[in-house]
């Protein structure tokens, strides 16, 4: 990166010692849009910046202006004056400030204190006045016209100066619609050219002559591709603004920002940046949290779970154990549903899958028909008369039925079943859980055989070697 | 600092209506590729634990996924993982034991209250839910809880449901969850009227009545709580990046490793659909400007808990417009007042009313003016030895 800065814009300068800050800050927080933007325009930026230096010291050379500003790093001091004397110009030092401490290591603070600080110096011919640059000076439009100001520039960028300021943008910006700003304006901050003192209007007539002339200039210098660059920022959008003492820039390649002395209190807002419509999730329907509830599932406590957020969370874990055995499953049945939220469940992870219920308790098998629908068939009654109501409605059987052991009662139950499935799944609740540890247990204990090497978390297969239950 | 390792970019498999990364798909910015190599020299490169994230992370091909993990075992003896937790797999659990995958899952609530993760349609949602679920419950009895990220929104902490998430929280803590982090939804993203966002008001309703709760529930914890409570007793180490000064354009508290190893910030300041890279260097223009500029006109000035809140997350600023302080900020406010009040009560000094508060500020901003960015923790110090 750059280090000697043009300072921005041309002198007469602020009281405030922060004229580095501003062009030095902006072009170190570039921001670049992406990869892409940033490997073209990151090399171009750095490039323009020299040329910039070149074509400002060849204006002071030729007489143009009497002189620049510009800043180095203490390493650069030698480079510049040098620089500067190879081309006849004398470079005398005119302030120090304060940079940018967050890559110093502390040994640099104490060994080198000097090399904390950034090195103002002001570039001319021989015998320069160094007052030249002042803002106090007495006639501080005459010297801005003598730094190349427009007229009606050097007015407004006095005044800006006597009321205290110092920051050209944020000047333009308290005063003018953001949206105008061109480019070429707004990137001046970042010392590239062409322009090079404050203008007074965004539409200045003038600034634009001035421009011009900058980039016949270089062209002259032979910097025909970069004033080229310099042609297509032009046609830039940029949005620029100043909110609460901080100017922002935004362009499609990258955006930029830095603190202003200026704006704390007046903020300007900013136009709000243009955002891509976004798509419209469906409206809320918000039900309380009675409503909330039963959907989230009723009846936990008789199906053998401590809450419903535990049956919930079970049934979902079931569901997904059993993804595979789903995979090829057509029907399914869940003997005993309570609320039918296991069929529901099962239904959104695989629509196409015919499901059945049975259900006992006639305020839940309702709930069940409530909440799964006319396509879902729940067959009330005790177990054993629901199962042979099941097995009339599907001659062909079933291929998986989801059973809590526990709740079957007696093994008639579990012998009915294997009749019509061809798979059986056992659950685990809270209870059984509770009460057997695991699924291993729970099978051995209930003295069921289960598929060797199947037994889950919280549900496994019955081995379909279920002889043993007739 | 957190490393977050993002192959996939913002690309993901639901579309939550809240999402501050949907302007960066609505776009068209999500990487179709990415370049594991690269990806992992940079992990090299800055030599920090990370953890992967999106998007959906668990969108990358498994053997990628497993080279990243296995990364972080071998470095950093583990790696963390955000995740919707909507596609993980019975094989995954083998390959988080293996590598020491601390998983954290988002989700808001269970089935309906979890309905603004919007994955298309309401069954696709509920079907997402299930699985996210189902998936916190086996790693749960696998001996490795999630911890778990809620979003509180109407759909699941409005007044008339804060009673149910609290009694799910409940729940989370019985089957072994320990953590949860808790996240305000992001008022700006939700501008098409979709009414997801809770009032101020509401936020703080919400949270209080969930600091209240982790007091009942001995086995959960809500770390936003414990770290203001860190952050007003200067105690800053551990703190998460809302309270550490965030620059947008260089989030030293989080940096993305994007899909082709490069740098970037976090995307929660990312209004307009662009995800920019890193500036050469971090500044402190928004926490010197807050601090300057009036509450009236969106800043923070003389707000007792600057030095704690510092303006919060800028990815929540007023507006949109990062350089205001965070909409939320009534809701930090008041939940500061609370726990200072706590705090002063047990006995403790909290920087809030120190009689140094006036000079550890100055300290501050003189700091963020060169650049530099203390901890508390360090400017407490000399005073305190001496
Ligand atoms: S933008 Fe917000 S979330 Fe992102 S790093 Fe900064 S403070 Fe953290
Ligand atoms: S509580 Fe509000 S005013 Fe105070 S620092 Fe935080 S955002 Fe600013």
């Amino acid at each position: 990166m750059t280090s000697t800065w043009l300072t921005w814009p041309r002198p007469p300068l602020g009281a405030t010692p922060r004229e580095p800050v501003v062009a030095k800050a902006a072009a170190q927080r570039i921001s670049f849009s992406g990869p892409q933007a940033r490997a073209l325009w990151q090399p171009r930026l750095d490039r323009l910046r020299d040329v910039a230096i070149a074509i400002e010291l060849e204006m002071v050379r030729r007489e143009h202006i009497p002189a620049t500003v510009l800043w180095t790093g203490y390493d650069g001091i030698e480079a510049l004056t040098e620089r500067a004397r190879a081309i006849g110009l004398e470079a005398k030092p005119v302030k120090a400030s304060l940079g940018y401490a967050a890559d110093w290591t502390q040994e640099a603070w104490i060994d080198e204190p000097k090399r904390l600080l950034d090195y103002a110096f002001l570039i001319g011919a021989a015998a320069l006045d160094v007052a030249m640059a002042d803002p106090a000076a007495e006639d501080v439009v005459k010297t801005a016209i003598r730094f190349g100001y427009p007229a009606c520039c050097a007015e407004s960028w006095a005044n800006h100066l006597r009321r205290g300021g110092s920051d050209s943008l944020a000047s333009l910006l308290a005063r003018e619609d953001n949206a105008a700003m061109p480019a070429h304006t707004a990137l001046g901050v970042l010392g590239l050219g062409p322009v090079r003192h404050a203008p007074c209007s965004a539409g200045c007539v003038a600034t634009r002559d001035r421009s011009r002339a900058f980039l016949d200039l270089g062209r002259q210098l032979g910097f025909i591709e970069e004033m080229s660059w310099l042609e297509e920022i032009a046609c830039w959008t940029v949005n620029a603004s100043l909110v609460n003492g901080i100017a922002e820039i935004t362009t499609a390649a990258f955006r930029c920002t830095w603190l202003s002395d200026e704006g704390p209190s007046q903020p300007r807002p900013a136009a709000p940046a243009p955002r891509p419509e976004k798509r419209k999730a469906a409206a809320i329907t918000a039900a309380g949290s009675a409503d909330i509830l039963a959907e989230l599932g009723i009846g936990f406590e008789s199906a053998g779970f401590a809450s419903p957020f535990a049956m919930r969370s079970r049934f979902s874990a079931v569901v997904w154990e059993q993804t595979a055995a789903l995979r090829r499953a057509t029907t399914a049945v869940h003997v005993g549903c309570g609320d039918g939220l296991l069929l529901q469940l099962l239904a959104q992870t695989k629509p196409k899958l015919k499901l059945y219920g049975t259900e006992e308790d006639t305020a839940l098998a309702e709930a069940a028909r409530q909440r799964l629908g006319a396509s879902s068939p729940v067959l009330a009654g005790a177990s054993i008369e629901a199962l042979a109501a099941l097995s009339r409605l599907v001659p062909g059987g079933i291929d998986i039925a989801f059973v809590d052991p526990e709740r079957l009662g007696d093994r008639d139950a579990l012998v009915a079943i294997s009749a019509i499935a061809r798979s059986i799944i056992v659950i685990g609740t809270d209870r059984s859980l509770h009460r057997f540890r695991d699924m291993d247990n729970l099978a051995a204990t209930m003295g069921l055989a289960l598929l060797p090497g199947r037994a889950a978390r919280v549900s496994a297969t019955l081995s379909p070697a279920m002889d043993r239950l007739h | 600092m957190t490393v977050e390792v993002r192959p996939l970019g913002d690309k993901c498999n639901i579309k939550c209506r809240y999402c501050y990364q949907e302007g960066i798909r609505t776009a068209g910015n999500v990487p179709t590729r990415y370049d594991l190599d690269a990806i992992m020299a940079t992990l090299d490169r800055l030599a920090e634990p990370f953890s992967l994230f999106g998007g959906e992370i668990m969108m990358t091909r498994r053997p990628d996924l497993e080279r990243l993990m296995q990364l972080g075992f071998d470095r950093h003896g583990g790696v963390g993982m955000q995740t919707n937790g909507t596609l993980i797999e019975e094989r995954d659990i083998e390959l988080f034991r293996k590598y020491r995958v601390r998983i954290g899952i988002s989700i808001d609530g269970p089935g309906p209250l979890n309905d603004a993760r919007w994955a298309g349609s309401l069954p696709a949602t509920r079907r997402a839910t299930a699985r996210i679920e189902a998936a916190i419950e086996t790693l749960c009895r696998e001996g490795m809880p999630p911890n778990v990220i809620v979003t509180l929104n109407r759909i699941n902490a409005s007044p008339d449901r804060l009673a149910v998430l609290c009694d799910w929280i409940g729940f989370l803590g019985s089957l072994g969850v320990r953590k949860l982090r808790l996240h305000l939804l992001e008022q700006d993203e939700t501008e098409g009227g979709e009414g997801l966002a809770l009032t101020a008001q509401e936020n703080l309703v919400a949270l209080r009545r969930l600091r209240q709760l982790e007091q009942e529930l001995s086995s959960v914890e809500f770390d936003i709580f414990a770290e203001m409570a860190a952050m007003l007793r200067g105690d800053d180490a551990r703190t998460s990046c809302v309270f550490h000064a965030c620059d947008p354009y260089a989030t030293r508290a989080v940096v993305g490793v994007e899909s082709d190893g490069r740098l970037g910030n976090c995307g929660r300041t990312n209004k307009d659909g662009v995800t920019h890279l890193r500036a050469s260097r971090e500044a402190f223009e928004r926490q010197l400007s807050l601090y300057r500029t009036p509450q009236s006109d969106d800043g923070c000035q003389d707000c007792r808990f600057f030095l704690a809140c510092k303006g919060n997350c800028p990815g929540t600023a007023i507006g949109g417009d990062w350089r205001k302080r965070s909409i939320d900020c009534p809701v930090w406010f008041g939940l500061f007042e609370d726990i200072e009040t706590e705090l002063q009560a047990n006995g403790e000094t909290v920087i809030s009313r120190s009689e140094r508060r006036a000079d550890l500020e100055a300290k501050m901003i003189a700091a963020w003016s060169i650049g530099d960015n203390p901890t508390l923790h360090s400017l407490l110090q000399p005073a305190e030895a001496t």
